[in-house]
């Protein structure tokens, strides 16, 4: 799987972590995350590319522009997981293997959490293990084919 | 002492392999063991696999794992989305467990789509055919390196 190519994206608020809520989602910046999930592309020799936005639009619009340049996506949409049918959409039209990530575990919190809008077009989770989520997710992209799992 | 885990699957998982193969896969659970086992080698820990399709029997064995194990790993397959009993076992666990499962629970049926168990484990992989239980047991053994 070297070379393959994968975007980071990061949703709402997520520019804030290690400012806010730090008992849910720890002290470490998303810089600091970046950097994690930067040292384990190296040992697989993936090349990836961040993105982070507070938008709906811009996250829509960035998923977009990586058709045909991105082999997967590490996707972790932050508050719009539990409501953005247009991100859900984007997802589902570029038909690029995506892996959807929470730092926290998302069934332990409140009710509205336990629904993700996008989990159906993903093809797996990982939630609830800190910033390794990302480390984790990525790995889950390393697998030569998806089949029969992406569904 | 290499640092143990107990990984458990639960009804119908004997049979992966030989059922709905579109949805879960060619490979046996017996090669999920061994891909398991291969990975907990080089993570220097030590994997116990078990598998049963009646539910005491699962509350059984979880019942050894506080004190005997660092961590489970569960996939409880249809138990997850109704079995309190397993949740309450869970529960009354004093190491981490981690939920996995083999297919993308939330691309299929709606009574799939929700866990009992999962808001007491420390986190949830689901999707990624066998590599779910590896990534949860990457998972467990970097929990106990924190």
């Amino acid at each position: 799987m070297e070379g393959r190519r994968v975007a980071v994206i990061h949703g709402p608020n997520l520019n804030m972590l290690g400012k806010r809520e730090i008992g849910i989602y720890g002290g470490k910046t998303m810089d600091q995350i970046n950097q994690e999930i930067q040292t384990e592309a190296a040992k697989l020799k993936v090349e990836l590319s961040f993105f982070q936005s507070n938008s709906e639009g811009g996250l829509v619009d960035y998923i977009h522009s990586c058709a045909g340049r991105i082999d997967g996506i590490v996707l972790n949409a932050g508050a719009y997981t539990h409501y953005s049918v247009a991100l859900r959409d984007a997802i589902g039209a570029v038909k690029i293997p995506t892996v959807e990530v929470h730092i926290s575990n998302i069934y332990k919190r409140e009710i509205f959490r336990h629904t993700s809008l996008i989990a159906p077009v993903c093809i797996g989770q990982v939630c609830g293990f800190g910033s390794h989520s990302y480390i984790l997710g990525l790995r889950a992209l390393m697998e030569e084919k998806f089949d029969p799992w992406l569904v | 002492m290499e640092k143990k885990y107990m990984v458990i699957s639960g009804p119908n998982l004997n049979l992966l392999g030989t059922r709905k193969v579109s949805i879960y896969g060619e490979g046996s659970l017996e090669d999920i063991h061994e891909g398991l086992r291969k990975r907990a080698d080089e993570l220097g820990v030590q994997v116990d696999c078990f598998q049963f399709n009646s539910e005491g029997d699962i509350i059984d064995c979880l019942q050894k794992a506080t004190g005997n194990y660092a961590g489970v790993i569960i996939n409880a397959g249809a138990l997850a989305h109704y079995s309190y009993a397993l949740r309450s076992a869970i529960g009354s666990m004093l190491v981490p467990c981690v939920e996995v499962f083999i297919s993308n629970v939330h691309a299929r049926e709606e009574f799939r789509h929700k866990s009992v168990i999962a808001p007491v484990c420390v986190g949830v992989i689901g999707g990624f055919g066998k590599k779910s239980y590896i990534l949860a047991l990457e998972a467990l053994v970097n929990l106990e390196n924190k």
